[in-house]
């Protein structure tokens, strides 16, 4: 099996960890206007009840129907 | 100036196309992606779309075929990630597919992980993590798994409503030195305090470090409790993981 020069590998996880850093950050600043179960086809991944789900859409996941100007979490069911 | 035309794959130029506009951006993942065989495209596209069947069979291929596992992370897994790093910031996609993206990306990195033993280099520690009995929100905890993850830890991840029991029962079947538990909710904040009675009464509370988060938890709520430490978000959860096991941040 080839081996991997560690430090060659420890570089890669810098990259890695400056990437997520970034998208975890910007994940806690959109969380204040935008419920983070909602995917982009405004559809709820929640795996629980949340007086915002509507009817199921084609993909299976039910609809969101907040528009996040309320604090979407009062919505949420449990 | 970097060509889209020499990229061979249509989904990577209409991706760059389509989402990513800043010129200096363009411009470095344009000439990484000239640089990537057709196949580290191929794993790109996947880990792009969320696809972690493909990336994971995808990558299991390119290993075998003598690919390096560098080349593999660098114009594979990472480009992929880049990609979706500036269509998050740029609201075109949201969490939820972000994490389908790091699924996915898990997905490849678990084919490397055998060549990284045998190389000789092992994860900075186990960390084992879930959101407490009775809570079933994820969306924290599965980001702090993500930074985790990315930062070379090895997470077993133990999903939602997590028992006390459950908790105890893969420290002991994994060795691991670190415990994450998250809660969301007032209600299920006190599990915290019980699983760490738990640990107590198994006699395994010195056996592990114990964080605590969640949009509730408070670093006093932690101290109250008797956890290790307390993270305010996934950022701060590696940086503390590393504090607790000594790891140079």
């Amino acid at each position: 099996m080839p081996r991997i020069d560690p430090d060659e590998y420890r570089q890669r996880l810098e990259r890695i960890s400056v990437l997520f850093e970034g998208i975890a950050r910007h994940a806690g600043e959109q969380s204040l206007h935008r419920c983070p179960y909602k995917d982009r086809h405004d559809h709820c991944t929640a795996h629980f009840g949340c007086r915002n789900q509507g009817r199921p859409a084609a993909s299976g996941l039910p609809a969101c129907a907040g528009d996040d100007r309320l604090n979407y979490k009062s919505a949420w069911e449990v | 100036m970097s060509e889209l035309g020499d990229i061979a794959s249509d989904f990577i130029r209409q991706e760059i196309e389509e989402y990513i506009a800043r010129p200096d951006e363009r411009e470095r993942i344009t000439n990484t992606f000239r640089r990537a065989s057709e196949r580290m495209q191929a794993i790109a596209a996947a880990l792009i779309d969320g696809d972690h069947p493909t990336v994971d069979r995808l990558t299991r291929e390119a290993l075998e075929a003598g690919v390096g596992a560098l080349e593999v992370m660098d114009f594979g897994l990472i480009a992929g990630m880049s990609i979706v790093g500036v269509k998050f910031r740029e609201n075109f996609i949201y969490v939820p597919e972000v994490l389908a993206c790091a699924r996915a990306m898990k997905a490849g990195m678990a084919h490397i992980s055998p060549i990284l033993s045998a190389s000789g280099i092992e994860p900075l520690g186990k960390v084992i993590m879930g959101t407490v009995k009775g809570d079933l929100h994820d969306i924290g905890k599965n980001l702090c798994i993500m930074m985790l993850r990315g930062s070379g830890f090895e997470v077993i991840d133990l999903g939602v409503d997590t028992s006390p029991d459950k908790f105890i029962a893969a420290v002991e079947q994994h060795n691991a030195s670190i415990v994450g538990m998250s809660a969301l909710l007032t209600t299920t904040m006190p599990n915290m305090g019980k699983t760490i009675e738990a640990f107590i009464d198994a006699d395994l509370r010195d056996q592990v470090k114990i964080m605590v988060g969640g949009a509730p938890v408070t670093q006093d709520f932690a101290d109250d409790m008797g956890a290790d430490g307390y993270g305010k978000d996934a950022v701060a959860c590696v940086t503390l993981a590393k504090q607790l096991l000594g790891v140079a941040a």
